[in-house]
């Protein structure tokens, strides 16, 4: 019994995690309507830029989370505005030419970080790195802990944002029908590019709780990259509670496979959902509620 | 016109290709030309480097002692890049022995690049003297131009902690962890069939995917088992996230082994802090064993390239050191002259003692010590065979709680 409750605690604290990473890539899916495959590498500049505030000015790292997030806006901003909107505007052969955008961003940003930092791995250590609380037989590692509640709240406040505030009604509009909203004088060009910014903010934002607890590299992106497009599927796209549940499912399912399957074949179950999913439930879990 | 242009074209080839072998032909004589082939570029690259870098300062050394002149030829070093690919590594073999004719080989790092070179260098009658490569078939193939003396072959790799296993550890459970990659499973499977002729039981045996976030499930499950011993093999940063969470698990046992690799890295500790505590592992070398010379090639090589060398990096210099010797005893630099000189080779190193010997099947392979090491107040020490420890080991460990 101790067993399988670690094994669910591990699973839904890592899963609100890959949520909140998540949440930025659908956020952004559902008003642009692309896959954003740089989202990983945006999680993993915002992990720089925390790792950069705590070497300089020791700054804790959910503190430096407040630097990251202003600065992946900004970013996230202007990789919307100069780059991607561009494609956006001109016609192609490629259908999916912002797809393929989004790759060569990624690679751009991967090796910038390798230019500056190397391939070295690197990690911080804070006073409560490798701490944990014991309840009943369970380990409830505090770093966790902490990025699961944060985690949590940036999720709410989004909801609020976008279900309370103009802009976020706007950005909904956007996310719903594109044209229909500008017709409305919904402004869908800056509707675009604040929300790839708030989609890199939050991406830096799960880069930073985890890096208390991970380890970084340049090429860590392309972790975070698979694991939200599977839990983007799995909610359904561009949806805010989708993402959440996605996240959490994605998480305990990964867990409850490491520990009764056997942890070689951790990744091989989310992927296995994955094509369960594309298979029975296109929608993803929405498809559930409808039925 | 079309023809023309061929005829000058060859004619500038031609041209070209006279003044490079007139080139060579001119350069030749004065030295004596070692070829050594290592990855240079490529995954395997930071490990090529590093081995490069600890050539040239073995043989910068070797230069300013006089020993690098041997009956008034100096000794030249030529170094090819094998990509970490087996047929690039037999072109580059090729291609020193035929075009630059060097007298004898070295290098090699992966294992499967040095078995193509060792197989090159037999064909060829040339001897190759190996630095890294460490599968066991490339000196049991019974090919008398191969030389390993700075490599162990696999399967001995945990020589030591098997000694030490029967003399202090005597474990009843053991847990068996790695990670699934032909490292990984291939030293798993040594470790099992030396537990199963030893009759100690298994408790847990799994394996586990590079890179992972979490381990705790694994190691909750491995936690119900109650092993008192557990034998990892992992990456570097592996190996610290799975120490840091033994740690939050409050997973005790005597003694946590590391399959080499990860457990003895520099970053290991840096990542992990004091979960890395008392954490043991097997080793080829560490830079305070009693050796001659391995502190001070430890220290020198810091300062000079600006990061830490590990055993790859000792085993490059202390090859360097055995080639300068080798090639001052050989009676003429012919093969064979060097091949007789290189069986009889009796030098110790900061590698150990190095003599090529004929046992267990092996061929030209110098027995292999091994060392069981052990982080002790943030330190690596060297704690089994004793004769040559640093410092005392710490057996069975405090549990979690109980440290300060």
């Amino acid at each position: 019994m101790a067993l399988l409750g670690q094994t669910v605690i591990c699973g839904l604290l890592l899963g609100g995690m890959y949520a909140l990473i998540a949440i930025g890539m659908t956020l952004i899916m559902g008003v642009m309507k692309i896959i954003n495959l740089a989202h990983g590498s945006l999680v993993m500049v915002g992990m720089y830029v925390t790792y950069v505030c705590y070497r300089t000015w020791g700054l804790d790292p959910y503190l430096g989370m407040l630097v990251a997030m202003p600065v992946l806006f900004v970013l996230g901003c202007v990789i919307q505005h100069f780059l991607i909107n561009r494609l956006l505007e001109v016609e192609s052969i490629l259908p999916e030419n912002q797809v393929l955008l989004t790759v060569g961003i990624s690679l751009v940003l991967t090796e910038i970080i390798r230019f500056i930092f190397k391939s070295d791995y690197r990690s911080i250590t804070t006073p409560y790195t490798g701490e944990a609380l014991l309840v009943g037989g369970m380990s409830v590692s505090i770093a966790m802990a902490i990025g699961f509640v944060i985690a949590m709240v940036f999720t709410y406040l989004l909801h609020l944002f976008l279900t309370r505030t103009d802009l976020g009604c706007a950005i909904r509009a956007t996310a719903q029908d594109r044209e229909a909203a500008q017709y409305m004088g919904v402004d869908a060009r800056r509707v675009t590019v604040i929300t790839f910014g708030l989609g890199s903010a939050l991406a830096a934002a799960g880069g930073s709780l985890l890096l208390p607890l991970f380890y970084l590299w340049p090429d860590i992106g392309h972790l975070f990259t698979a694991k939200a497009f599977i839990i983007t599927i799995l909610g359904g796209m561009g949806s805010t509670t989708g993402a959440l549940l996605g996240g959490l499912t994605l998480g305990v399912a990964e867990s409850l496979g490491a520990t009764y399957i056997g942890m070689g074949y951790k990744d091989v179950v989310g992927l296995v959902i994955f094509l369960l999913v594309l298979l029975f439930l296109p929608h993803g879990l929405r498809s559930l509620v409808k039925r | 016109m079309r023809k023309k242009y061929w005829l000058w074209v060859l004619l500038v080839g031609l041209a070209i290709g006279g003044l490079l072998v007139a080139g060579c032909a001119a350069k030749g004589p004065q030295t004596v030309k070692v070829g050594v082939i290592l990855p240079l570029t490529g995954s395997e690259a930071m490990f090529g480097a590093m081995e490069k870098n600890s050539f040239l300062m073995a043989y910068e050394e070797l230069k300013a002692a006089g020993k690098t002149n041997i009956k008034g030829k100096e000794i030249e070093l030529l170094f090819e890049d094998d990509q970490g690919k087996q047929d690039v590594a037999k072109a580059a073999a090729e291609k020193l022995v035929n075009q630059d004719k060097v007298v004898m080989l070295s290098g090699g790092y992966t294992s499967s690049c040095t078995k193509v070179i060792a197989g090159s260098a037999q064909s060829m009658g040339i001897p190759f003297l190996i630095v890294t490569g460490s599968a066991d078939d490339i000196t049991k193939s019974g090919w008398q131009w191969v030389f390993r003396g700075t490599a162990a072959p696999a399967s001995k790799y945990t020589g030591a902690l098997w000694d030490m296993m029967e003399k202090v550890i005597k474990p009843q459970r053991v847990a068996l962890i790695f990670e699934n990659t032909d490292f990984g499973t291939s030293s798993a499977k040594a470790f099992r069939k030396a537990c199963e002729d030893r009759g100690i039981k298994l408790v847990f045996d799994q394996a586990y995917e590079h890179g992972a976030l979490d381990f705790k499930p694994m190691l909750a499950n491995m936690k119900q088992t109650n092993p008192d011993v557990v034998f990892a093999v992992s990456y570097v940063m592996d190996a610290a996230m799975i120490v840091k969470q033994m740690k939050e698990l409050d997973l005790n046992t005597n003694l946590v082994i590391g399959g080499g690799a990860g457990y003895t890295m520099p970053e290991f500790r840096q990542n992990a802090g004091d979960a890395s505590e008392y954490v043991a592992s097997v080793s080829l070398w560490v830079p305070n064993v009693a050796w001659p010379g391995a502190k001070e090639y430890f220290e020198k090589y810091k300062q000079k390239y600006g990061s830490e060398p590990d055993y790859h990096g000792a085993q490059a210099y202390a090859t360097m050191y055995i080639i300068a010797d080798v090639l001052n005893r050989a009676q003429d630099l012919t093969p064979e002259g060097i091949r007789k000189a290189l069986k009889e080779t009796n030098l110790t190193t900061i590698m150990g003692p190095i003599k090529f010997e004929d046992w267990e099947g092996f061929t030209n392979q110098s027995r292999p010590t091994t060392y069981v090491v052990q982080w002790l107040k943030g330190k690596l020490e060297v704690v089994w065979p004793e004769n040559v420890a640093s410092a005392k080991y710490v057996f069975p460990v405090p549990k979690w709680k109980e440290r300060g």
